[in-house]
Order: structure tokens, then C-alpha cells, then sequence
């Protein structure tokens, strides 16, 4: 793997910017947490010195000899020196401690440098001329707070070291995972490019993010590879289904040629190529209908639908044919209304169908029943029969494409009608199921909404 | 006779076309690209077009059909087309198109459009009856008497028979009365339609003359009227 790849990969990138983050802000903390402790014990320090200072000088100088000296024997003596110096600057009393050199009248806390004994050591502290004209030097070593300053900042630069040696180390392991990852996607979709859709994606470990996306891929291949057996499927039933028809003709044609010798007798082959042309015809112009439906541009039309109308509409245009059968077709169109969106003619279509195989599949003095249902949750559109039923085995089949039941091989049509109704429904969202029923069939609509229910709770919450 | 335009490019798909319009008693000329076709639309001397909505060249179906409006000619245009998506359709119609009609089709759906656009061309009157023969029909309440009888209606079966009073004489298929009848659009309706029509046959019927309402082969019916 190169380092340019490396380094290209968004996740090191991304770790890299958080290093530079994380230094960034640990750097401020700590830098305000230093000053802030540090400004703390110097407040402390310069409270004991203004104190110290003004108890002291209150008092006379024997006074002060005396408590210096008593002083001299406690173990903080050395942390915190008190001296006194005559005006030529030799110790009366108190710590060993040389005056600093410079102008020694600074009564205000400061820091300074001088020795003690004889060792050099820094101190923080104030210098106060007494009245008496003798100097009284009140000072607090610092050097630990220094020393500690130093061990943290050489901890801190440490400590910076080693968590950019370990991010740097994380984020080209990351980027590494990555760039591995996306070679093994690359190398997976190309071969699924040149042909091989039963291939997947790997669900590595990796970010949850990549994973998530893997995942949709998958399901989109998955989808992808569906459709392509669809299509093949229907390329099967297409082929099917226009040679019967196509080799039918060719043979009447045949025979045309070979046999036929008055115009009339010509004339009978021409219609019956005509009839299986025809038929042809119907067949493609529905197989087209249901891709286009399917395709899913046609939402873009749609309109606010009265499924009431529609169904009565259909009801009336299906009433003579159930009549003419002898079949008692009823309609309930219950107490609500059902508003959806969608494309009126497409609705009708798919309640025509519905409503045409109920007919068709109930013998005579049999009964069909349109029933909607606008008062529940989902509204409800069920139409059911008494006929012969569709077997359990072959209701998902029934819904796709070309496929007629065994029993329906001798009814008129070409297989299309229900795919053209689940067709419809999926491109309106409604779900379509089959109702479970001893005798007959019974389909089920499920609409996702109801307009009228909508505009009726809008209304409202406009009133309130 | 109506003297009909063809613009169509495929030679074959034209000629049959011409043919089928020959049949039904039309005379014919075709152009067989949109430049050609839209000169020759330009004299106004024709009675409808029949306008493929895919044309080669710079200039297809559409623009032909959209340039003719501006141009103020309103001779009336049935678009052919490969493509039937839903909004294809609308597009023709808004373009200026009079009618449009999916390939492949049938002839006698064709011939039968055609009709009607040209009649359409030739009837605009405000009108409060129709007399199509021995019916008559009554636009306002909505019967309909056969040689003075009344014919008991159910309001679908009086507008089914009113269309094809409108159109007597005229083929009309089974697609025509199912837009125009029952205002919903789908290219197959199923042979729901003939029921229907024999109904309605029946109840001219039992006024006691023979039926009016003639059955086309294919798919379509004639309201035979006799003058």
C-alpha cells in the first residue's frame, strides 16, 4: 500500500484533524490550568507575606529579635525565612539570608533570587524598611513551585509525544483498514460489473458508517438481482406466450398458401391471423402498461381520488356482465369516505380487474362483494367472491407477471390482470393480500391514508 | 370526402395508413418529414392530420403540431405515437393535438378518430335534440324516443346512446365510448363494453323495430341511420 493512498484516505485524514483538535485543546487546558494554580499560590503566598509583614512591623525590634529567634527553631523556618538587617545590611536576627542587591525598600510581594546561607535560591517576598531603620525581609521559597512547574511542562511535552506517535500510528492503521476496505469494494463491484450479480459486498468490521452503507448496497444488489430475474422471467413468458400465437399463425399462413383456393377460404385464414395478431397486440400494450406503471413517474399526476366514485363507476360498468352471469354483485361503501391520492383511471382499472375476475371466477348464482371500509385506521377495500378460489400455493404467483392458474387456462385473458392490479397498488403505496377464506377468493386493499381524514383533522386543528 | 394528411416516416406504417384511410372513403397525402409535412399543413386545405410523434430530422411531431398553432391553422391533428406514457399523452394534447393515439393500434381505431375529428370540424350548433334516424334524443331531459315511443334509460345507457346518435353513421370503438362515456382512460377495456351495448340493443329493440346499433368487426359499432 503506498503512503500517497495512505494519507488520501478520508478516515486518516479525519484522524489527523482530530489530533491536531485534541493538541490543540489540551494544550489551552493545560496552559490555563498552570496559570490558574499558579496564580492561586502566589495569591496564597502574598496574603502570609502582607500579613506577616504587618504584624511585624507593629511591633518594636527587640520584640521582633525575640520571636524571630524563638522562630528559628520550627522546621518551616527554612520554606519560609524571616530576617531582620540593621541599615548597613547585616543580619541582627532571624534565617541566614542575604538582602538582595537591589533598592531593598519594595514593601509590595515580588519575586527575587539571593542566598540563603550560602546557597543560591529563588524566593517570592517583600522587603520593608522598619521605623527604627532596619530592613525586615519576608520571603517564601518557590523553588518547589518551580521545579513542579517544570516536571509537569516536560510531562506535558512527553505526553504530547506519545499520544501524536499513537494517533499517528491509529489514524494510518484506520486509514490502512480503509484503503483495504475500499480495494476489497472496488475488486467485489467490478466483478459484479462484468456480470456476476450474485456477488456481494463484505460486511467488514470497520466504521459503523461503512458498514451501513455496505449494507444498502447489498440490499440494492439484492433488489438488482430480483429484478433481473424478473425481467428474465417475463423475457421467458413474453416468449412463451408470443410464440404460441405467432407459431398458430405461421401455420395458418402455411396452410394458406398450400390449400385455400377460393377468396373466402383466404379470407378465413387472413381473420384468423388477424384474431391471433390482435391478441398479440393486447398482450404487448399490457405488459407495456405495467412497466410504465411501474416506473413510477406517473405519481406526478396524481390527484386527490373519491375511492367511492370509483368503485360505483366500476360497479356500474361491471353490473350488466355479473347479470348476464347470474352473480349478485354488491357493494358496501360503509359510513366514511376514502380520499387517496392517485390516478383515477389507474384506480378504476385496478377495481375493474378485481371486480372482472370476481365475475369471471364465480359460476353462476354465485355472488361477488365490493366492501370499503373508510372507518379504520388504514382504510379498507376488499373484494371477494364465492367462486373456485385461488389455491394457497399459487397466490404469489398469481401476481406475477404471464401467470394464469391452472384452473383459469380456459377463461379468456392474458394473465395480466392481477399483476396489472399489484402493479397499480404498488405505484398508489396500497397494500395488496389475500384475504383468508374457506370458499372463493377474497382480495384485500390496504390504502396508507385517507385524504378526506386528513383534511378532516386539519380542519380541526385549525378550529382549535 | 375529407382529404387527410399523413406525416409519417416509415414508409410501410404510411402506406398502410393510407390505405386504411382510402378504405373509409378519405383521400390521402403523406409527407414523410416534419419540414415537408408542416409546408404542405400550411395550406390549410386539409380536413385533419395524422401527425407521428417521432419524426426524423430537426423538426419532430411536437414542434410541427406547436408551430401549425401559432401559425393559427387549427385543422385538427391525431398524434401517433411508440411512447404512451401518461404525461407523452398530455404533452401531445397540450401541444394543440386534437386526439392521440398509442402505437401499435389498430385501423379501425384509427379511421374511426379521424371521423370524428372531421365531423367535430363540421358540427359546432347549440342544440336541445339529436335525431340520429327514428330516435330521438332530448339533450335536456335526458330521453330518448324511438319513432315517437320512449325508451326507458338508466343515465349510463342514455349518454352511451347518445354518443353514438352523435357520431351515427360513424365507427366509434370500444376505447372512444369508454373515454367518452365513462371518463376514464386505460388502451384495453375489456369486452365489459359489449354488454353494455347489447343491453342497450335490447331495449331500442323492444320499442318492436330492428336494431339500430351495428356491431363492426374488431372492436367497434356503428349507429346505422337511415335517412
Amino acid at each position: 500500500m503506498r503512503l500517497i493512498e495512505l494519507i488520501h484516505t478520508t478516515s486518516f485524514r479525519l484522524a489527523i484533524a482530530f489530533l491536531v483538535l485534541f493538541a490543540v485543546a489540551s494544550g489551552a487546558l493545560f496552559a490555563f490550568l498552570s496559570w490558574e494554580t499558579r496564580d492561586f499560590l502566589t495569591d496564597r503566598t502574598d496574603e502570609w507575606l502582607l500579613r506577616e509583614a504587618g504584624t511585624l512591623s507593629a511591633l518594636d525590634d527587640q520584640t521582633i529579635i525575640s520571636r524571630l529567634s524563638a522562630r528559628e527553631s520550627l522546621s518551616a523556618v527554612r520554606e519560609r525565612p524571616i530576617s531582620l538587617f540593621d541599615p548597613q545590611g547585616h543580619l541582627l536576627a532571624g534565617s541566614t539570608m542575604t538582602l538582595p542587591v537591589y533598592d531593598v525598600n519594595k514593601s509590595n510581594p515580588h519575586n527575587f533570587a539571593t542566598k540563603r546561607a550560602d546557597e543560591r535560591a529563588h524566593f517570592r517576598g517583600l522587603v520593608k524598611r522598619l521605623s527604627s531603620g532596619n530592613t525586615l525581609l519576608i520571603a517564601q521559597d518557590v523553588g518547589e513551585l518551580r521545579e513542579f512547574n517544570d516536571v509537569l511542562t516536560n510531562a506535558m511535552i512527553l505526553g504530547a509525544a506519545v499520544t501524536a506517535a499513537l494517533g499517528l500510528l491509529g489514524a494510518a492503521f484506520i486509514g490502512a483498514g480503509s484503503v483495504r476496505q475500499i480495494h476489497t469494494i472496488s475488486d467485489v463491484t467490478r466483478n459484479i460489473m462484468s456480470g456476476d450479480l450474485t456477488q456481494r459486498l463484505p460486511v467488514l468490521g470497520g466504521s459503523g458508517d461503512v458498514r451501513r452503507l455496505v449494507k444498502v448496497v447489498n440490499s440494492m444488489l439484492d433488489e438488482i438481482e430480483r429484478l433481473m430475474h424478473e425481467v428474465k422471467g417475463v423475457c421467458d413468458n413474453i416468449a412463451h406466450d408470443m410464440r404460441t400465437p405467432l407459431t398458430r399463425m405461421l401455420a395458418g399462413l402455411e396452410r394458406a398458401r398450400r390449400r385455400a383456393v377460393t377468396a373466402d377460404e383466404y379470407a378465413d385464414y387472413v381473420d384468423g391471423a388477424i384474431v391471433e395478431t390482435q391478441g398479440m397486440l393486447k398482450t404487448f400494450s399490457a405488459l407495456l402498461r405495467i412497466s410504465e406503471i411501474e416506473d413510477g413517474a406517473r405519481r406526478a399526476g396524481f390527484v386527490s381520488v373519491d375511492m367511492r366514485t370509483v368503485i360505483s363507476d366500476a360497479v356500474e360498468l361491471y353490473e350488466p356482465l355479473a347479470e348476464e352471469r347470474e352473480i349478485r354483485l354488491s357493494v358496501d361503501f360503509g359510513e366514511v369516505p376514502v380520499r387517496i391520492l392517485g390516478d383515477p383511471s389507474l384506480l378504476f382499472e385496478a377495481v375493474g380487474n378485481l371486480i372482472d375476475n370476481a365475475i369471471k371466477f364465480t359460476p353462476r348464482g354465485g355472488a361477488a362483494k365490493v366492501t370499503l371500509e373508510g372507518h379504520l385506521k388504514r382504510p379498507r377495500l376488499t373484494v371477494e367472491d364465492n367462486g373456485q378460489g385461488i389455491p394457497s400455493q399459487e397466490k404469489e404467483l398469481v401476481l406475477k407477471r404471464f401467470h394464469r392458474g391452472e384452473k383459469s387456462r380456459h377463461e379468456p385473458g392474458n394473465g395480466l390482470g392481477l399483476s396489472l392490479v399489484a402493479a397499480i397498488a404498488r405505484l398508489h403505496r396500497i397494500d395488496l393480500s389475500f384475504g383468508e377464506q374457506k370458499i372463493g377468493c377474497k382480495i384485500v386493499l390496504e390504502f396508507n391514508h385517507n385524504e378526506q381524514g386528513r383534511a378532516l383533522s386539519s380542519d380541526t386543528s385549525l378550529l382549535s | 370526402m375529407s382529404i387527410i394528411l399523413v406525416i409519417e416516416d416509415d414508409a410501410r406504417t404510411a402506406s398502410e395508413i393510407e390505405a386504411a384511410l382510402i378504405d373509409n372513403g378519405c383521400t390521402v397525402k403523406i409527407a414523410v418529414d416534419g419540414r415537408a409535412g408542416l409546408l404542405e399543413a400550411a395550406t390549410g386545405r386539409y380536413d385533419a392530420i395524422v401527425l407521428d410523434r417521432m419524426l426524423p430530422g430537426d423538426l419532430d411531431g411536437l414542434g410541427v403540431l406547436s408551430t401549425l398553432r401559432v401559425a393559427g391553422i387549427h385543422t385538427p391533428v391525431l398524434i401517433l405515437s411508440a411512447l404512451s406514457a401518461v404525461d407523452e399523452r398530455v404533452r401531445g394534447l397540450k401541444a394543440g393535438g386534437d386526439d392521440y393515439l398509442t402505437k401499435p393500434f389498430e385501423f379501425l381505431e384509427l379511421t374511426a378518430r379521424i371521423d370524428v375529428l372531421v365531423r367535430r370540424q363540421s358540427v359546432a350548433m347549440p342544440e336541445t335534440s339529436i335525431r340520429a334516424g327514428d330516435l330521438e334524443a332530448d339533450l335536456l331531459t335526458h330521453t330518448v324516443k324511438r319513432a315517437g315511443k320512449l325508451i326507458d334509460l338508466l343515465p349510463r345507457e342514455y349518454r352511451l346512446l347518445e354518443y353514438l346518435m352523435r357520431h351515427s353513421g360513424q365507427i366509434v370503438t370500444r376505447t372512444m365510448l369508454f373515454e367518452e362515456v365513462w371518463h376514464y382512460r386505460y388502451d384495453e377495456p375489456t369486452n365489459v363494453i359489449d354488454v353494455h351495448i347489447s343491453k342497450l340493443r335490447r331495449k331500442i329493440e323492444a320499442t318492436g323495430a330492428a336494431t339500430v346499433i351495428r356491431t363492426v368487426r374488431g372492436s367497434g359499432y356503428v349507429l346505422d341511420a337511415p335517412d
